[in-house]
């Protein structure tokens, strides 16, 4: 679906190159996320994917097609959703999609539809002025994916969402995934990460330090431990027990039959900790 | 084809949304009433100004103000992210700031004058005049930061495609302007109530084509440069 090979790029002016030799390639139908602190260059690689940047040096393949060969019709094909879920503020909702819509030559989703599925079908007639951060950004999401798109790249989809609304784009997401489609993350939000990817890519400085399946990362490179807290009379206790042969442990399952157990939880690493041991760098 | 309709269409909508037309009805009534007073002698060259100055150059403040108020709205990224091209864009933006000031100068010359002698000269003069001057307008509001910005550097780019106003007050020989597009629309304009020679009617057509040619090139390569670039840049970090 993408491949990359030996991606460099240089702003014009810069002295130095934003990326650097990036080699990479993402499966049909994965969730992939690119993961880094701001100026690593995982946005530049997303421009370059969406064909914003084509002064690259390197392969960019998407579709089967190198990206500075593409034409408009390559955005027939894929979706971007923007960190800002900028509008015509003095049209409404509907207004907006309608003009999207009306610019792919492709088969369209149904506007309405769209809407109803993303909890937006009263704020229709609205004007997107009077929405709410949580309302533009499933508006940008459901923008992003009127057409159909076979790729779709979502820049910080989580950014500025409370719990609930990030929940209900999370659980979007997962659904276009389902539909077979591929979709391209860039955050810095490590949470979503894990709950989202496929795979990260650990981007800094220009280089991909890793690329590996979150829960992988977490299982190879977290403690292999249990941590169990329980009550003795009325102090709160914890014991660390290694897992493996756990089942043939007499201490921990003396705890387990004398004392109330409060907690009881692996002590897998975070990826965000991951990220910092693997790149010395936080995410900020 | 279907695309740039569509953006055409829009572009009605999103002037009509924000008031321009309501603002340009006003200003037509104010030039009917100032026309009224108009000595009858006077009225033809009167006319012809007035749909030289304004309705053929419409789109000069018109178009910066529609593009500092996308930018505004930070559409130009989420735009630009679908099949619609710089070209189709920048086409639907002339085109139906043509028609605007067409219906404006039929308007103020039907008031003023009645119909005119050669109304497709007449208007193809309006039409290629307005695209030219808003392309320019294009050109000029993404090198502006301001809306102050935009109308002082738009009066010093539009200040040569006067000139050939001196020209037609006879200061100075009239092929010294000759080079200039406006030079063609101020002939063109003149159809309203002379006849022109197949040679001016041909000098004109080919001046302002080629002058709405080479002002699209340097309008499009400017957008491209000036603000998709920082627009890529704001709508993704890093």
């Amino acid at each position: 679906m993408i491949m990359v090979k030996n991606l460099q790029f240089k702003y014009p002016g810069a002295a130095e190159r934003t990326l650097r030799g990036l080699d990479f390639s993402i499966r049909p139908g994965e969730i992939f996320g690119f993961l880094g602190p701001s100026g690593a260059g995982k946005s530049t690689t997303q421009k370059i994917l969406i064909g914003s940047l084509k002064q690259y040096e390197g392969e960019v393949q998407v579709l089967g097609k190198e990206i500075r060969t593409v034409g408009s019709d390559y955005y027939e094909r894929i979706g971007v959703a923007f960190e800002f879920p900028n509008f015509y503020q003095k049209f409404t909702v509907i207004e907006n999609l309608r003009l999207f819509q009306s610019l792919y030559a492709g088969p369209t989703e149904d506007p309405r539809i769209l809407l109803a599925k993303l909890g937006l079908e009263d704020a229709a007639h609205q004007k997107v002025s009077q929405l709410s951060k949580g309302m533009k950004m499933r508006l940008n999401f459901c923008r992003s994916i009127l057409h159909r798109p076979e790729v779709l790249f979502l820049d910080e989809p989580t950014s500025g969402l409370d719990p609930v609304n990030s929940k209900i784009m999370k659980e979007l997401i997962l659904e276009k995934k389902s539909e077979g489609a591929t979709v391209i993350i860039t955050t810095h939000n490590m949470q979503a990460a894990e709950e989202l990817c496929d795979r990260v890519a650990f981007i800094v400085d220009g280089h991909i330090k890793l690329i590996d399946s979150p829960r992988d990362l977490k299982l190879r490179l977290g403690v292999r431990q249990i941590r169990v807290e329980y009550r003795d009379n009325q102090e709160l206790k914890a014991e660390d027990f290694a897992i493996d042969g756990i089942g043939g442990n007499e201490r921990f399952l003396q705890l387990l039959r004398q004392y109330p157990i409060e907690t009881m939880h692996s002590r897998e690493t975070t990826l965000e900790q991951i990220f910092i041991d693997v790149t010395g760098r936080t995410l900020t | 084809m279907s695309r740039l309709l569509s953006a055409i269409k829009f572009d009605f909508r999103f002037q009509l949304r924000h008031g321009f037309y309501g603002v340009y009805v006003l200003v037509c009534s104010i030039y009917w009433v100032l026309l009224h007073y108009v000595p009858t002698g006077y009225k033809e060259t009167v006319t012809l100004l007035l749909t030289f100055s304004d309705p053929s150059a419409v789109g000069l403040i018109l178009a910066g103000g529609i593009v500092l108020l996308e930018k505004d709205q930070g559409i130009h990224a989420s735009l630009f992210a679908t099949p619609l091209q710089l070209k189709e864009y920048l086409l639907a933006k002339s085109i139906s700031l043509s028609l605007l000031s067409l219906s404006a100068a039929w308007a103020i010359h039907g008031f003023g004058l009645g119909m005119p002698d050669h109304p497709v000269l007449f208007s193809l003069g309006v039409l290629l005049t307005s695209s030219m001057i808003t392309l320019l307008s294009i050109g000029a509001v993404v090198r502006s930061q301001s809306i102050n910005g935009f109308i002082l550097l738009s009066q010093l780019y539009v200040l040569p495609f006067t000139l050939p106003l001196l020209g037609f007050f006879e200061i100075g020989p009239s092929s010294l302007y000759a080079i200039i597009p406006t030079s063609g629309s101020l002939l063109l304009l003149r159809s309203s109530y002379s006849t022109l020679t197949a040679g001016q009617i041909g000098y004109s057509l080919l001046i302002l084509l080629l002058g709405n040619f080479l002002i699209f090139k340097w309008a499009h390569r400017s957008f491209g440069r000036q603000v998709l670039r920082n627009q890529w840049n704001g709508g993704v970090q890093g």
